[in-house]
């Protein structure tokens, strides 16, 4: 089992029937039917007030209850789903495709002035608390779902740029990069052609973990009144509203905060799922 | 060993905790304790806007040649009574006598014209030097007598005497108001404890009535579901205005506590930019009008029924006029007066909002009722240092949802400058007329012709009185439910 490289196919094992996957492929799979479906269909428009169907308990016509202005909650909710996903898809893929590149860029040569100003300044961006960092983005760049989305993704980086240069590094050191080098390509084509698909796993595992936090990175920042603005439902804001009337109406926290908890485990869970199949360093050490 | 010591100073916390509700009860007959929402950054009314001070220091530590009570009156206070000559501009008012500083010194007239004097010095930082720039002469016959000469007839000069800002102070005493302020009220400082609470006791040597509350203190609490916890659990006797309207119905039914409901001079207006496209269209404005339903608004907002406006006067004033039928919720008639303006689409623009609750529920619920005919008003929401910037100061805005808290402010229409810039000769020669009416019924009449001016011109959505939700313990009686004035004068409070 030790001596298993990171060029090992992947094992035998089906690990798509463990229950890590398996539970946060069904978590996550609701979240993601929701938020398809709200484009196509909601019981109710999610922005449709009925000030006098105000503050109702779940009901047979509205499935979760009705908000302070009278709106159906589970419209707004499966909107909020669409809103989360999208946060999330935006700011892992802004971290993603910049982190990535820069992981690689200075993994070229270790130690050399780029590694050393990438990394560094990922040691810095890294050092501040995430979510305060978030909040001091978005109160500069005024709040909004797309300053939430780049807030959020500048965060990613340096999870992965450190990932991608730990792998890389260790990638560089094989002996089919020597023979790369020696037919002529140099090293943006290496880290292209060679590096990079070795990377790739580990960053979509990492991906999806980072996607749960990017969820509840926006919830917060929405919470905060800094993220996805009305009367686009956010599931942070919902929250937030929902606050002052937790002694009248507890449903209303309740529904969003669930949905937040589903979104989040699902994703992490799913990414441990995908760890265990896909991440070289994981499976060395069993 | 340590066990048994936990457990036995476990029963003395125990012993304690329950004899502290029959202490409180004992102690509540002749003491209160007062919550309200914001802290005041100082104790001196004199010398900043904040309308914290006035509310925890007017009429309880100072108090001004006149005050106002509870249902807008003006009416005699350090000053006995009064004379308007024939010239109109020339007011001789005859002071109280025995009335004393917390710290001694007699009250006369000499601080009544230092106080004045004071208030329009050159560094002076009174917040409504306005009030005292009529003067010419301030004359001090006698200890008694206060003779003030006024430039021109000023209709409002003696309402506004009863302000927080025309408080009588003393020169020894002035400088040091902001941390130990000493006037002539019925209560004196004790002690301010920054950021909890702030405690006043009877002042013995008070010249009229005595209160019957030994001692006073105003807690600051700013989180709603705390101002609700605390007054369920008996921690505080009163709310002076509750933030928290979604807990009316859970303290409602709670038999220790009463709750009422009550008017300010607070007009919570949908603020236009008139002087901007296409806002300065009167059509476009009109079709506004006509899909604001503000009971609507007002429900969803508050969950209860508030006092609706159709201009921009609060019901409080005798001239009070209902015109919240000049544009009924009138949906096709509104989307004819947009394409007459030429939007038969309707248009984008902003709604910027600041960050009050009452703000920012009304802007949610205006921006859904206003895409009804087309207009799509996207939200804004700043937070209050960059809505004064942004809005108050730098105009630059469309739409905005604000209360104007300060009583009889209509005459804000009549600045060319004003941030909603509305301009109209007509309006503003009207203002300057009621300003020199001395007749009150003239000047009544003269309001109402103004509320009409601002109805008619539909200059901004006016939409509700912000409400006073008081709550107070069931035995508690006196404090004021309605606030002409925002103040809460403790003399008045007792228990029952």
């Amino acid at each position: 089992m030790t001596r298993a490289g990171a060029s090992a196919p992947v094992p035998a094992k089906r690990w798509w029937t463990g229950p890590s996957f398996l539970i946060g492929f069904a978590l996550t799979g609701v979240i993601v039917a929701g938020a398809l479906l709200s484009y196509v269909w909601t019981p109710y428009p999610p922005t449709q007030m009925m000030i006098l169907n105000r503050l109702k308990p779940p009901s047979a016509t509205n499935w979760f209850g009705t908000d302070q202005f009278g709106r159906d909650v589970f419209s707004m909710i499966m909107v909020g789903a669409r809103n989360s996903l999208a946060v999330g898809l935006g700011a892992v893929g802004f971290g993603l495709v910049l982190g990535t590149t820069l992981g690689l860029l200075a993994a070229i040569r270790r130690d050399g002035f780029l590694d050393n100003l990438i990394m560094r300044t990922a040691d810095f961006t890294h050092a501040f608390p995430a979510v305060l960092t978030a909040i001091m983005i978005t109160a500069i760049a005024g709040p909004g779902m797309l300053n939430a989305i780049v807030a959020i993704g500048i965060l990613n980086l340096p999870y992965f740029a450190r990932l991608a240069r730990g792998v890389a590094i260790q990638v560089w050191t094989r002996d089919y990069i020597q023979a790369a080098r020696a037919a002529g390509l140099d090293n943006v084509q290496i880290s292209v052609r060679h590096v990079l698909p070795n990377v790739a796993g580990v960053i979509v595992v990492q991906a999806t973990i980072q996607f749960a936090l990017a969820i509840l990175a926006e919830a917060g920042l929405s919470y905060l009144g800094l993220g996805t603005q009305p009367p686009n439902p956010s599931w942070g804001r919902m929250l937030n509203e929902a606050q002052t009337f937790m002694a009248v109406q507890p449903w209303l926290a309740i529904f969003p905060g669930a949905a937040i908890a589903i979104a989040v485990l699902g994703f992490n869970l799913l990414g441990d799922g995908l760890r265990d199949a896909i991440d070289p360093r994981l499976r060395r050490s069993r | 060993m340590t066990t048994r010591r936990d457990l036995l100073a476990g029963a003395g916390a125990a012993a304690l905790a329950a004899q502290l509700p029959l202490v409180a009860l004992a102690q509540a007959k002749d003491s209160v304790i007062i919550a309200m929402t914001l802290e005041p950054p100082t104790l001196d009314p004199t010398s900043g806007a904040a309308q914290a001070i006035r509310e925890v220091t007017l009429q309880n530590i100072f108090e001004g040649l006149v005050k106002m009570d509870r249902t807008g009156k003006i009416v005699p206070c350090l000053a006995e009574s009064w004379e308007i000559a024939p010239d109109n501009v020339t007011y001789s008012f005859k002071l109280r006598r025995g009335a004393t500083f917390h710290d001694g010194t007699p009250f006369s007239s000499e601080q009544v014209r230092f106080s004045f004097e004071r208030a329009v010095a050159p560094e002076s930082t009174n917040a409504q030097r306005q009030l005292f720039t009529p003067i010419t002469e301030i004359t001090t016959p006698d200890p008694g007598t206060v003779v003030i000469r006024l430039k021109q007839p000023t209709a409002t000069f003696l309402y506004g005497l009863a302000w927080g800002d025309a408080v009588i102070v003393a020169p020894a005493s002035a400088a040091n108001n902001k941390t130990n302020p000493i006037g002539t009220g019925p209560f004196k400082f004790v002690r301010w404890n920054r950021g909890d609470r702030l405690e006043f006791e009877r002042f013995d040597g008070y010249w009229g009535e005595k209160p019957t509350l030994a001692k006073a203190t105003f807690r600051f609490i700013a989180d709603p579901q705390a101002q609700v916890a605390a007054l369920r659990a008996g921690d505080v006797h009163a709310q002076t205005n509750l933030s928290a309207p979604e807990a009316v119905p859970q303290l409602k039914a709670d038999p220790k506590l009463k709750v009422s409901f009550g008017k300010t001079e607070g007009e919570v207006i949908l603020a236009i930019n008139n002087a901007k496209a296409p806002f300065n269209d009167l059509r476009v404005r009109q079709a506004i009008a006509h899909v604001l339903d503000r009971k609507t608004i007002a429900l969803g907002v508050y969950g209860f029924d508030v006092d609706l406006i159709g201009s921009h006067f609060s019901p409080l004033h005798p001239a009070y006029i209902d015109l919240t039928a000049t544009y009924p919720v009138d949906i096709p008639k509104a989307k004819a007066l947009l394409a007459a303006a030429g939007f038969p689409n309707g248009f984008s623009c902003t709604l910027k909002l600041p960050p009050p609750t009452y703000a920012r529920r009304s802007g949610e619920i205006i921006a859904a009722l206003l895409a009804q005919i087309g207009i799509n008003a996207s939200i804004e929401p700043l937070e209050f240092p960059q809505w004064l910037e942004r809005v108050f100061r730098g105009k630059d805005f469309d739409l905005s949802v604000i209360a104007h808290t300060e009583p009889l402010d209509i005459n804000i229409y009549a600045r060319d400058d004003y941030y909603f810039q509305y301009k109209n000769p007509e309006f503003k020669a009207l203002m300057a007329k009621i300003d020199v009416t001395l007749d009150e019924g003239q000047r009544n009449e003269m309001y109402r012709q103004a509320q009409r001016i601002l109805a008619r011109d539909a200059v901004n959505g006016f939409l509700f009185i912000l409400p006073k939700i008081t709550v107070t313990a069931a035995g508690l009686d006196g404090m004021w439910t309605d606030w002409p004035l925002p103040i809460t004068p403790l003399a008045e409070v007792r228990w029952r």
